[in-house]
């Protein structure tokens, strides 16, 4: 569902953001036509790209999926026990001398 | 390296497939992914899921896997009839391959037939003179007869051509703490710190056996190992906390502290690690105070006694 939400803001923040680029090209045609010279682009397109910036960011932030912590001390990262050195294992404990008590037997 | 989250996980599923709810296949590869030594519940949970014909088809190519697993588990609880019965299977299978030709010689291991497992691990050296596990077998088989000096020397060989392999950094370090060779074994850590410096066990480790030989020299870089482990941790290892009490309250540094006092310039590192002592004391009453309130009152008695008799 998350996910699905920031997906769809992430294509609102596109479609603004092209828009912004279409009213921007019309503006200049219009001031073409007006025989004025370009200063900066009106407050609206201003406001669009800005919109349009802050949805972007923010699916693409959500959208990939979450962060994974980097400190040594969170669960996932902190180590609490070595792998049993199983290159290194040996046979000769104490098992040889009390067998598993199990009924143990393959059936084919 | 077995993470916290891992850990929970694994005792999770042992507790859920110990109580016949499910999920063994899981927890095999759980166990086999983490490399821990479950070998009686592997053998059990293992032959099982094996002599269930449905469940065994629906592994696919994993069953030969699984296998190698229980094979391996059943050398471990010595039974090896189940171990040898794996083997065959293998060996009809895969005919000509060498993962099931060192099977076949750790079950002699497992046997106790030494003569044969090592002139067939030899045979495979001549064949590949570079095949790291075959190495690593013979220097178990030396430990498991007792022959730690023959041991030493194979690993010390074997670690001048794979300088990088931890595992085998670690096993050296074991057996010389074993013999309490304590110089050689700090050496080891070193390496293995120097290779993997972000795992807080290895700093643990070289912080007790630093410990453990004593000298003022080495009780500070304890402390300071110590205090690393406290960093990586975020405060969550005991054993470390417990190390810095004992370390700082030790008689030796006291005494050396005292002496360091009035040659005047220590004094402010002797200060800083009383500090240190006390927070970690914090620390460990505190989470005494979470996880084991009825054992609190040892732990104060302990903390007071060690303060006293510096």
């Amino acid at each position: 569902m998350a996910m699905s939400l920031g997906f769809v803001v992430g294509i609102l923040g596109v479609v603004i953001l092209s828009h912004a680029a279409y009213s921007t090209v019309q503006y200049r045609g219009l001031l073409k036509i007006m025989e004025e010279e370009f200063s900066g682009p009106p407050l609206t397109v201003v406001a669009e790209l800005l919109l349009g910036l802050v949805f972007c960011m923010w699916a693409a932030l959500t959208v990939p999926g979450t962060f994974l912590s980097i400190h040594p001390y969170s669960e996932e990262n902190r180590i609490v026990s070595l792998p049993d050195n199983l290159d290194f294992m040996i046979f000769n404990h104490r098992a040889r001398v009390f067998p598993v008590e199990l009924d143990l037997k393959f059936k084919h | 390296m077995v993470s916290k989250t891992e850990e929970t996980q694994l005792n999770r599923l042992e507790n859920q497939v110990d109580n016949g709810g499910g999920g063994a296949w899981e927890y095999l590869c759980l166990v086999r992914k983490l490399k821990v030594r479950r070998s009686e519940k592997v053998l059990k949970y293992g032959l099982s899921i094996l002599n269930d014909l449905k469940k065994r088809s629906g592994l696919g190519s994993e069953e030969w896997t699984l296998y190698e697993q229980v094979a391996i588990a059943a050398m471990d609880c010595q039974s090896l009839d189940v171990a040898k019965d794996c083997i065959r299977l293998l060996r009809k299978a895969f005919p000509e391959s060498k993962r099931v030709g060192r099977l076949e010689a750790m079950l002699l291991e497992a046997k106790g037939s030494w003569a044969e497992a090592e002139k067939a691990y030899s045979s495979f050296l001549e064949e590949n003179p570079l095949d790291q596990v075959i190495h690593k077998r013979r220097v178990a088989m030396a430990k498991a007869q007792g022959n730690i000096s023959g041991a030493i020397e194979g690993l010390n060989k074997y670690l001048e051509i794979f300088m990088a392999d931890h595992d085998a950094w670690r096993e050296l370090a074991e057996i010389y703490v074993s013999l309490q060779m304590y110089k050689q074994a700090a050496f080891c850590y070193e390496e293995l710190i120097l290779s993997q410096p972000t795992v807080p066990l290895h700093h643990l480790a070289y912080a007790d056996v630093l410990y453990t030989l004593g000298g003022l020299e080495n009780l500070q870089t304890a402390k300071k190992y110590y205090a690393s482990v406290i960093d990586l941790t975020g405060g969550k290892n005991t054993r470390a906390l417990f190390g810095i009490n004992l370390n700082v309250l030790t008689p030796a540094f006291q005494c050396t502290s005292a002496i360091g006092q009035l040659a005047k310039g220590r004094n402010k590192e002797d200060k800083e690690s009383l500090e240190l002592q006390s927070l970690a004391a914090t620390a460990l009453e505190k989470d005494y105070k979470q996880r084991a309130p009825e054992k609190l009152s040892l732990l104060s008695t302990a903390l007071k006694s060690l303060k006293v008799s510096s």
